[in-house]
């Protein structure tokens, strides 16, 4: 599994050559890594699009560029390589989107189609609009089932108090909604996030974590799995 | 005074008519005169490194034109052309190739077709290549933003894509298409390239 959690991070944090044309140097901002760090501070680009008023026809005709990976409907994908996106609040979309523009959040492979080149400021507002009014049906994917005792014993201590009872999160705090989405998405998150390879993460959660084992984790990410979709 | 006003407007108007008139007859004249030599009489070439403009979406088409026109695209065989119309056509000239009807592709390489649908509907999850039906559609129909690749011919799309990948090609909105050809090997282009030119025509 150790070996499982370093493949991941790789996979996750792995930078791709750079091609030629492109003249952008990779951002790259202040994480939970280092000292100081305020999580979700508000200010810049993540501000602007919190303040913009959103559409959601012309969030559908952006998200064009986002459902290559993300799937039509804003699904996912049960790999996991993909998160859904459908039914998310709008707050978090426009975190995590701004976050990976910044260099908050590491996503070599997304950033080409979220950075500035691709996306507008008024296009983030717009594509969160679309994404948190569309349905998750119950489809996502789950775990093997066969630590889900564990699983919600571990929720209910640590993780109910923001995400939620079913797993609805809160907007207004910036905490996402975790039902709905794929067991193998919540499960690298999460290893991501205790390991510290998340740097945009929530220091209070990594706290809440961080003793947690992989096994912990993967009763956890199944039990969040079989939460009623929205 | 709003008697004469609305003489003039209705004069406007029908001077307007005449002139948009006009130019439908210009873009299917320019089309036979200064286009059909490579794209074929209907839209539909016959040499493959020349791409079908038939059955094309009418505001893609129009881009490319105005980008040809201004610099943004580059083409050594469109450049003899470039003075032969103007930003004034592109508008009439999109519309009458977008109403032509596409001509069937041949696939050449049928053992790459299945490979080539796998990226273009489902895209490569390791190298982080989203599916090309995110954008141009289910269908390879494309829309106002995209263009349409059914039935084009792989010669010409796979050159495309390379143009994209090197940045020979660099009028992609956002450097959508070249993000993603960048992470193209010259085995994917070739497969989605078959793919393309033996999907079906609409």
């Amino acid at each position: 599994m150790k070996k499982m959690t370093t493949l991941m991070a790789l996979a996750f944090t792995g930078a791709l050559s750079t091609p030629l044309w492109a003249a952008d140097a990779v951002p790259h901002e202040a994480g939970i890594e280092s000292e100081g760090y305020v999580w979700n501070k508000m200010e810049g680009e993540k501000l602007e699009a919190l303040k913009a008023r959103g559409d959601a026809l012309r969030g559908e005709i952006a998200f064009e560029i986002c459902q290559g990976c993300h799937r039509k409907g804003a699904l996912g994908r049960d790999d996991g390589t993909y998160p859904r996106l459908a039914g998310q609040h709008a707050s978090v979309l426009i975190k995590q989107m701004t976050d990976v523009r910044a260099g908050r959040r590491d996503n070599p492979k997304m950033l080409p189609f979220a950075g500035h080149d691709a996306l507008s400021v008024q296009d983030i507002a717009d594509i969160s609009v679309y994404l948190r009014s569309l349905p998750s049906p119950a489809d996502n994917g789950k775990g093997d089932g066969k630590a889900l005792t564990k699983g919600k014993q571990l929720y209910d201590k640590d993780c109910a108090t923001c995400h939620a009872d079913n797993g609805e999160g809160d907007g207004p705090k910036f905490y996402p909604r975790v039902s709905g989405q794929h067991y193998k998405y919540l499960l690298r998150e999460a290893v991501a996030i205790r390991d510290g390879a998340r740097r945009n993460a929530n220091p209070m959660m990594v706290k809440a974590i961080k003793k947690y084992s992989d096994q912990d984790l993967e009763a956890l990410s199944d039990y969040i799995s079989r939460f009623a979709s929205k | 005074m709003n008697h004469k006003r609305s003489q003039i407007l209705t004069a406007l108007l029908l001077a307007g008519g005449f002139w948009a008139t006009a130019h439908a007859g210009d873009a299917k004249e320019i089309a036979a005169s200064v286009c059909a030599a490579c794209h074929g009489e209907d839209g539909n070439s016959v040499a493959p490194t020349f791409p079908k403009l038939a059955g094309q979406n009418a505001v893609y088409l129009q881009k490319q034109l105005k980008d040809f026109l201004s610099g943004k695209r580059k083409n050594e065989a469109m450049e003899p052309f470039l003075g032969s119309f103007s930003d004034g056509d592109t508008s009439a000239l999109g519309v009458h190739f977008a109403r032509e009807k596409t001509a069937p592709g041949t696939v050449e390489d049928a053992t790459l077709v299945e490979a080539g649908r796998k990226l273009f509907q489902d895209g490569n999850t390791d190298s982080g290549i989203p599916a090309c039906a995110g954008c141009h559609q289910v269908d390879g129909m494309g829309n106002d933003r995209y263009p349409r690749l059914a039935g084009q011919h792989q010669t010409y799309t796979l050159a495309q894509m390379q143009n994209f990948k090197s940045g020979a090609r660099n009028n992609d909105k956002g450097k959508i298409m070249r993000s993603v050809a960048e992470r193209l090997t010259e085995a994917e282009m070739k497969a989605v390239s078959e793919y393309l030119a033996g999907m079906e025509v609409k």
